[in-house]
């Protein structure tokens, strides 16, 4: 028989605000020892109340807004109940039925060109618990990342494979990062994932139960595991068995599912309204205030490269893959003012390697667009030839300096007067006559070399064009 | 009188409680949240109408007596050592407490 | 014969420390003498209930030396020809609920005995501030969950000073004891049903439950987080008034601290209460509660002395020109405290989750094979039987398949409750209240041991204070004489949302009218002991 997976992923998403959900501690500790970004309020002391982050909202709605979620005027902090060490309350303040927005999708571009829409069931601002680790028999706790700012956020059963499950963590990541909202980074835990995975007849309409994967930490491990689970699920219903809703978690290293145990995962959360904390009120003007600078999403400027630019689809892909390089591009495209598309391919070709290079975002770059589209314009109209355009970005990367000054500076301007070459050019044939000997009994291939030759003489500032016409002219007429 | 808490779902509210009682506790806590629960079926009786809202707080806020939410601005705290200090038992800064079994799948 | 340094007004001391008749230290070091004349040995775990019986044993642990260095402060800063605050060298207690840097903050429970807090409660930081001195943290029910102080984990617990037999009232009892006996001029407590109000009344003093909101609770180790309010106890409504002022306001460390400006409480005090409307509730001259022996509900008129005591300080309000207005309906009243039993207990049960043994307070010292045990045994072993209780409640009621039929019914009651006060406080309404007039307690103070242990008539003892906290309006008990047995009576006085300086009028008022009766004479038999 054939089956089909049936994914949802649950997401969480650490904000990148500089200080934690309820407290003034800062919210990242990626550096820091153990149990030293605390304070009574983020390690729960008896009598310590908790108090909103502002920035931890409007980032919220940055999200919510993208995913197309609907925000809610009035929303409430719920205190989800349960006993962990790494939870120092006892419960977890998170939203529970009045979460700040609710529905939305994403749509996520798969491989094969096709568009799927994934929808979202629930977006809801939570805290995080500490970090705990084995050892020797013992959990050893970490408090620092307590209180640091969640999005969950559920997508609908909308996801069919492994692969599919990993576009949609690709492409949230990357609107993550174009939003400015949290960092991405899945190493990090900025971006952690639980999938629930289940199986049925291809074609089917119910569902079956499903096994929720805990702890899938990188695209790789998000396809590895559901692959894994839905090979595990096939394999015991064809063996007769059935699949338990169990909780599993994900061992990277060791590429394993282990269940957890039942009494971790078995919860009634008694969830009820957080009274320590007044609801969210989100008029339209503090709305406003949050979306007046609300970015052009990737997807839609993806299309509107293609459209406008005239770009194929792959570069129109790689330049907005991240909001800087395709901020980038268009401040270029603009300095310069021809086609787009080659402004494209000095970007994916050559500046692309420099930031891979360095690590640096696009706006990063000392070489601005500006540089860029006059480096550009100097090779187009024939001022300095392409290998020394090419030079010049790193020189001006390294300098700072406008890629003009450079070129005047070191006298980089490409020779075009053609009476200056050819003056070269003669010189080059009368110090070589075996070699013109050769050219002319028919090894025409030879041309190169002698290209070769007037390069190393004008430290390659010959234009290329000229040199070539001029080298023929000679060799063949004066036989 | 029928009791609404019968051994078994004490044992289980014991548990979802994460309490250890002796029998003695045990017997006098089922007996008074039985009794309890008597008074609180009073509010059962009540006649509650549709569209009663639920009251979270008694007062309600308004835009000027509700305090602005937070500024993100990083305050370290001074006092980490006292808060350490309190911990049962520490090793190398970290927190320590008895394992967590997990079963592995087969 | 001039008042004694430890019965001085709170206001009077402040007024003297700060003129230099009187220095924060020679009043600290009278205060501390006649602790150690009147208190006992404090609060310890494993204590004998029974210890030194003619004692009032309202602390759990007295800060001397902290509280003449505290002095020593406030009268350098007056040598320095500095402000040393409104309430310069005014001695006062805190219930052992708030935490305070560097000192034990226990809860009265084996839980928290060995907790340090490393930062201070809000109030308790700005009555400090203000010069006053802390003379150390008093004895409550443990983590407040009762109303007569006995199921402290630190034993003795605290005896009513007016009569050591008896409960001083609970939860604060060690507040409401040692302002009654002396031992500081006001104390910190907090209100979640009437914890500050019933044991006020029980002892005698003033006892204040501000609007939810009108101070910070951080600090306040939480036991019902909707419903706790940290209040005044004082021995006058001037010394009440004048501590509210420096505490109240908005704090930004909770966020439910209303950001409302604070009005001036001691400036409309002497204005009196001519043409304000005092209502008289028929609802608050009974109480209904569950018949001990089968559960049936029975209604009962309360006792005759308390029912007097009302009425009269309503003619006594009426002679100075108050309109009392009679039969004011507030017909959920009694729904009080079934209402209280669930909406308590959930946030209860929350509250107490933290208490693990993980970071902080009780963990077992037997073995254990895995977490979950260290859990069970070390809350098991670290609460007594009163946070027990109302944890298995709490988890009852909230749990998923009962929270609809318990817990969401219990809040939309609350809004009941609520509105019967709108109604009736209501400027435009049909009785256009000032404040409602009631008693506080439906008893005097109970003997020791009485009805300790059935949790069910305990908490009965709540039902006339416990509708403000649902409503969070403001509500402040007063003196209101002492019945034949020599035990003081509480009046109450309710008012709309933040309407506290509205009841400190009425209840300066009040004191003024009735200044000259006997029973005013009448002090607490261990003070002359
Ligand atoms: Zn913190």
């Amino acid at each position: 028989m054939e089956y089909e997976a049936i994914i949802g992923l649950e997401t969480h998403i650490q904000l990148n605000t500089e200080t934690k959900i309820f407290c003034s501690c800062k919210a990242d500790s990626w550096n820091d020892p153990p149990n030293t970004n605390i304070c009574p309020v983020c390690t729960g002391l008896p009598g310590v109340l908790p108090v909103l982050n502002k920035a931890a909202v409007e980032k919220a709605v940055l999200l919510a807004h993208a995913m197309h979620s609907e925000i809610r005027p009035v929303s409430y902090f719920d205190r989800k109940n349960y006993f962990y060490p790494d939870l120092p309350k006892g419960y977890q303040i998170s939203q529970y039925d009045q979460s700040l927005a609710h529905g939305g999708y994403l749509d996520v571009p798969m491989r094969d060109g096709e568009m799927r829409r994934v929808s979202i069931h629930k977006l809801h601002i939570e805290e995080d618990a500490g970090k705990t680790k084995n050892e020797q028999g013992r959990r050893l706790i970490d408090f620092n990342r307590c209180g640091v700012p969640l999005i969950e956020m559920v997508t609908g059963p909308d996801i069919r494979s492994a692969e599919e499950a990993a576009q949609y963590l690709i492409r949230l990541r990357q609107l993550l990062r174009w939003l400015g909202v949290s960092e991405a980074d899945m190493e990090k835990g900025h971006l952690r994932c639980d999938a629930n995975v289940s199986i049925r007849p291809k074609g089917a309409d119910y569902l079956n139960p499903k096994t929720e994967i805990k702890n899938v930490n990188s695209i790789d491990a998000v396809r590895q595991a559901i692959e894994t689970e839905i090979k595990r699920q096939i394999r015991a219903v064809e063996g007769g068995g059935k699949v338990e809703a169990w909780t599993l978690s994900w061992d990277e290293d060791s590429g394993t599912l282990s269940k957890m145990r039942s009494k971790e995962t078995e919860a009634d959360y008694r969830y009820f309204r957080e009274p320590d904390l007044l609801p969210i009120h989100m008029d339209e003007a503090w709305k406003s205030e949050i979306l007046a600078a609300f970015p052009e999403l990737p997807l839609e400027r993806r299309t509107r490269f293609m459209a406008e630019y005239g770009l194929p689809a792959y570069d129109a892909d790689l330049l907005t893959a991240e909001r800087s390089l395709s901020d980038y591009f268009e401040a270029a495209v603009s300095a310069y003012g021809g086609d787009p598309k080659r402004v494209s391919n000095w970007l994916l070709n050559d500046v692309m390697r420099m930031l891979n290079e360095s690590g640096k975002t696009a706006g990063e770059l000392r070489l601005t667009p500006q540089f860029l589209a006059e480096i550009i314009k100097m090779v187009d109209k024939g001022t300095v030839n392409t290998p020394t355009g090419k030079g010049l970005l790193e020189k001006t990367e390294e300098t700072g300096k406008s890629p003009r000054e450079i070129v005047e500076a070191e006298g980089l301007g490409q020779v075009s007067d053609s009476e200056a070459i050819r003056q070269i050019c003669a010189q080059i044939l009368a110090d070589n006559p075996e070699q013109v000997a050769r050219y002319r009994g028919g090894k025409t291939g030879l041309l190169g070399w002698f290209m070769g030759q007037v390069m190393r003489a004008t430290r390659g500032k010959a234009d290329p064009n000229t040199t070539r016409r001029i080298l023929q002219e000679l060799l063949d007429t004066s036989a | 009188m029928q009791e609404e808490i019968t051994p078994e779902l004490f044992e289980h509210l014991v548990e979802l409680a994460a309490l250890e009682l002796t029998p003695e506790e045990g017997e006098y806590l089922r007996a008074q949240l039985n009794k309890q629960l008597q008074a609180v079926h009073e509010l059962q009786a009540i006649p509650l109408e549709e569209g009663i809202p639920p009251a979270s707080h008694g007062v309600s806020y308004t835009p000027e007596s509700s305090p602005p939410p937070r500024e993100d601005a990083w305050k370290p705290y001074p006092n980490v050592e006292a808060l350490l200090s309190q911990v049962p038992e520490t090793e190398e800064g970290y927190i320590v407490v008895p394992d967590i079994p997990h079963e592995a799948l087969s | 014969m001039s008042t004694p340094i430890p019965f001085l007004p709170a206001h009077e001391i402040a007024r003297q420390v700060r003129s230099g008749e009187l220095s924060a230290r020679q009043v600290t070091e009278a205060v501390l003498e006649h602790i150690a004349r009147v208190d006992g040995i404090p609060g310890q775990l494993g204590g004998d209930p029974q210890a030194e019986p003619d004692k009032v044993h309202a602390f759990i642990t007295l800060t001397a030396k902290r509280a003449l260095t505290q002095a020593e402060t406030v009268d350098a800063r007056i040598a320095a020809g500095e402000d040393p605050g409104p309430l310069a060298g005014v001695p006062f207690t805190v219930k052992d609920i708030f935490t305070v840097e560097g000192t034990p903050s226990t809860a009265a429970s084996r839980m928290l005995a060995n907790f340090i807090a490393p930062y201070t409660a809000t109030p308790v930081e700005r009555l400090e501030n203000a010069g006053a001195v802390m003379l150390g943290k008093v004895n409550l029910d443990e983590y407040t969950f009762g109303s007569s102080s006995e199921s402290s984990a630190f034993q003795p617990s605290p005896r009513n000073p007016w009569n050591l037999d008896r409960v001083p009232g609970g939860s604060s009892g060690g507040s409401t004891a040692a302002v009654a006996a002396g031992e500081g001029a006001l104390s910190l407590g907090t209100d979640t049903a009437g914890s500050i109000r019933q044991p006020a009344a029980f002892c005698g003093v003033v006892g204040v439950k501000p609007t939810y909101g009108r101070v910070s609770r951080y600090g306040l180790i939480a036991f019902g987080s909707s419903l706790d309010v940290p209040g005044p106890v004082a021995r006058n409504v001037t010394d009440a008034a004048l501590m509210l002022q420096v505490m109240a306001g908005a704090d930004p460390h909770d966020s439910t601290a209303v950001t409302l400006p604070v009005p001036d409480y001691l400036s409309g005090l002497e204005k009196g209460v001519r043409g304000l409307r005092i209502g008289l509730s028929p609802d608050y001259f009974r109480i209904t509660y569950p018949d001990p022996q089968d559960g049936s509900l029975r209604e009962e008129a309360l006792p005759e002395a308390i029912r007097t005591a009302v009425l009269k300080a309503a003619e006594a309000l009426a002679a100075q020109g108050a309109e009392i207005v009679e039969d004011v309906p507030m017909p959920h009243t009694r729904y009080g405290i079934p209402a209280y039993f669930v909406i308590s207990r959930v946030e209860a049960a929350s509250n107490l989750h933290r208490f693990d043994g993980v970071k902080y307070g009780y963990r077992t010292s037997q073995p254990v094979a895995d977490l979950r045990e260290m859990y069970r045994k070390s809350r098991g072993e670290g609460f007594g039987v009163q946070p027990k209780l109302r944890i298995l409640m709490g988890m009852y009621v909230s749990a998923a398949q009962y929270s609809e039929q318990y817990y969401n019914r219990a809040l939309r009651i609350r809004t009941l409750i609520r509105r019967d006060f709108e109604r009736v406080f209501d400027p435009a309404g049909a009785y256009r209240l000032d404040a409602l007039l009631t008693p506080t307690t439906p008893t005097t103070a109970f003997p020791m041991q009485d009805v300790y242990g059935d949790s069910v008539l305990m908490q009965y003892a709540d039902q006339l204070t416990v509708p403000a906290n649902h409503a969070g309006i403001p509500g402040l008990s007063l003196p209101g004489g002492l019945d034949a047995e020599g035990l003081p009576l509480g009046i109450q006085l309710l008012g709309p949302d933040f309407s506290e300086s509205t009841l400190f009028r009425i209840g300066r008022a009040y004191e003024k009218a009735t200044a000259e009766e006997a029973w005013r004479a009448t002090t607490p038999k261990i003070v002359h002991g």
